[in-house]
């Protein structure tokens, strides 16, 4: 009897220390935002929460695998950009030399954005596991580069001409209401959350953070690891290319200038430590959807769209100040 | 004298990186003056002087923090707040004040300004053991938005000419001003860095915390320190800037974040942390200064600059690399 009671709240304990206190605040927000403002329930209000985490989460899985690796992409903005452009420049391309069946020139054009993407993936790894350089300077260098060319190509004007089936079905297209993007997303989570939990794979890249000269004693080829990560990072960045391209109808070389930035955020929040080694896709996704919540219930409550940015600054420093907190009192007991 | 070329062999091969910069810039120099004479015109060379001392503000507050093996994203911000809030300061006190009292009020307040953004960074990473890069990335983020918060995201005019004058304009002996006071940060920090205590003691720190520990130094402030002065190095450049535009910019930071690092990166920083002297940012600003000088007047492309700058700071961190692994 006292024995169960005694259990009891360790019990909850271990569930609080195992869920961590972000799904908690993460409902608080939500239930606050339901009282303050109805809107906020609305179907259509709820989807648009949802597109944005979807983006949102994509993109920072990629960035969670290079963290995980020990790194950073600094690059995933340009990328997205670069796919932008590149995707669109090939679609009006193939449009204008006369080909005929829309499937065909949505698949090609994705293709020909997915490519640029994988090129700067490749380089970020050749660099930062075969060169050793910082992955901080290899990902500014390739980021002012990406940017610069998508810059260059598009001469600073939004490129239109795609096909009716890329910017109304895979843009605006819905399945059950969702939109196709949300899938992505979904499909992109399972599998990742699938490697980091059940393959070799996904240990192999915990491994490779946490300790690199370790695992590289150990038979493992860490420069396979490091590379693949980034690559993986870019080809993520280059689907969410696609996706916002769809979605905004044009390919625009400013397009997620900001992602970046957010991408980092949402990582750190979700508790993907910057020192390599820890990480979980399921924080990263509950952490995509909580900056969500936080700007969609921002912009809802009419805050100054100025003040955005103070607001998710100061959320970075208390996530990452109370997860230094419970970091040293552990270490502190034992 | 076998031995005799042998040693002077040795000696070129030691003296070699010094000498690879200051090199590399001569011949971005040569390149661009012999595509445009323009470039050695006497106006371009006080612009060259002008813009690389503006940029070795930057690049020395990133230093101070880099040799800890930390980070300062938030420079640009800094840059930006102190323009918007020294600019609103003169403005608001210059008809009440007059001009000397107000600019002094302005320049004051930019410089407590970017001591206490330097203070809080510091508090986060020294005493909260936060990581430099997240803790940098969130005052960037809340600092560039309080810049255009008071500001309102315009610009504020009206500064007095006075200030344009004694801070961007004003020759001393043929030499622009802010080159001069370039000169003196440049002395000073070079003293502090190897001549002081507090100095040396940010190179052990980016070496190895524990050494610093078991050394017996009071490693928390000396890292704060850093950062405060990493806050005051921007906040200079902040109001250098804004003498320069001549008006207070919510935005004037903003593409100097990135660059400040490939700067100090470039003049010989090793992100790694414990390396770099006052050589770096003077030879990265001018290194990236020529090139963007150089490549405005050659009309290349905006879009293509960046690919450029790009490429050379990939090969810069190569060089780094290369650099650490020989020894």
């Amino acid at each position: 009897m006292t024995a169960i009671a005694a259990s009891q709240p360790s019990r909850l304990g271990r569930v609080m220390k195992a869920i961590g206190i972000l799904p908690v605040v993460l409902l608080i927000t939500c239930v606050l935002l339901a009282l303050y403002e109805p809107r906020f329930l609305r179907t259509s209000n709820l989807i648009n929460v949802l597109r944005n985490a979807s983006f949102l989460a994509i993109i920072s899985a990629g960035q969670m695998l290079v963290i995980i690796v020990g790194g950073f992409d600094i690059s995933v903005g340009a990328i997205v950009a670069l796919t932008s452009v590149s995707s669109a420049l090939s679609m009006a391309g193939l449009t204008s030399m006369g080909v005929e069946s829309a499937p065909m020139i949505v698949f090609l054009g994705c293709l020909g954005g997915l490519i640029p993407a994988l090129i700067v993936g490749v380089a970020n790894g050749f660099f930062v596991s075969v060169m050793k350089i910082s992955p901080f300077m290899v990902t500014i260098g390739t980021m002012t580069m990406a940017a610069g060319i998508a810059g260059y190509v598009t001469g600073g004007t939004p490129i239109y001409d795609m096909p009716e089936l890329f910017t109304r079905e895979i843009g605006r297209g819905r399945l059950m209401e969702l939109p196709y993007v949300v899938y992505a997303a979904v499909i992109v989570l399972m599998v990742l959350w699938y490697m980091q939990t059940q393959t070799r794979l996904g240990r192999y890249f915990y491994a490779v953070g946490g300790n690199e000269k370790a695992s590289r004693l150990s038979g493992l080829n860490t420069r396979k690891y490091i590379w693949l990560a980034y690559i993986l990072s870019a080809l993520l960045a280059g689907i969410v290319g696609i996706f916002l391209t769809a979605r905004v109808g044009s390919g625009e070389a400013t397009l997620g200038s900001n992602l970046m930035l957010e991408s980092i955020s949402v990582a750190v929040i979700g508790g993907v430590a910057l020192k390599g080694g820890v990480g979980r896709i399921q924080m990263v996704a509950l952490s995509a959807i909580f900056l969500s919540v936080l700007s969609n219930g921002m912009s809802l409550a009419r805050i100054d769209s100025k003040y955005h940015i103070i607001i998710i600054g100061l959320v970075i420093i208390i996530a990452v100040a109370a997860e230094s907190y419970r970091e040293n009192r552990r270490s502190g007991h034992v | 004298m076998s031995e005799q070329t042998q040693t002077s062999g040795l000696d070129l091969r030691a003296l070699g990186p010094h000498l690879l910069l200051p090199l590399a810039i001569v011949a971005v120099i040569a390149v661009f003056a012999m595509l445009q004479p323009a470039m050695l015109s006497g106006d371009n060379v006080v612009n060259i002087m002008k813009q690389s001392s503006l940029f070795f503000f930057v690049a020395c507050a990133q230093l101070v923090v880099i040799i800890t093996r930390g980070f300062d994203l938030s420079v640009g911000a800094t840059v930006s707040l102190v323009s918007v809030a020294s600019s609103m300061v003169m403005t608001a006190l210059i008809p009440s004040l007059g001009d000397g009292l107000g600019i002094f009020a302005g320049v004051v307040i930019g410089l407590l300004i970017g001591a206490a953004i330097g203070a809080v960074n510091g508090l986060l990473v020294a005493y909260g053991r936060i990581n430099p890069f997240v803790v940098t990335l969130a005052t960037m983020s809340i600092f560039t938005g309080v810049a255009t918060t008071i500001s309102g995201g315009f610009p504020i005019f009206n500064l007095p000419d006075a200030f344009t004058f004694a801070f961007n304009q004003m020759t001393i002996l043929l030499l622009p001003i802010p080159l001069i006071i370039a000169g003196l940060v440049a002395y000073g920090l070079h003293f502090a860095l190897t001549r002081t205590v507090h100095g040396r003691v940010l190179y052990v720190l980016g070496d190895s915390n524990e050494v610093a520990h078991v050394g017996g130094r009071r490693v928390k402030e000396h890292l704060f320190f850093a950062y405060v002065t990493s806050g005051v190095l921007a906040s200079i450049a902040g109001l250098l800037m804004t003498a320069q535009t001549g008006s207070g910019e919510p935005n004037l930071g903003t593409s100097l974040v990135l660059s400040s690092i490939a700067a100090a990166v470039i003049g010989g920083a090793s992100l790694r942390g414990g390396t770099g002297g006052i050589s770096a940012p003077v030879y990265g600003s001018l290194l990236i200064v020529c090139l963007s000088i150089g490549m405005n007047l050659q009309q290349i492309n905006g879009s293509l600059q960046p690919v450029v700058i790009g490429a050379i700071l990939v090969f810069g961190a190569a060089l780094d690399a290369y650099r650490t692994k020989v020894r």
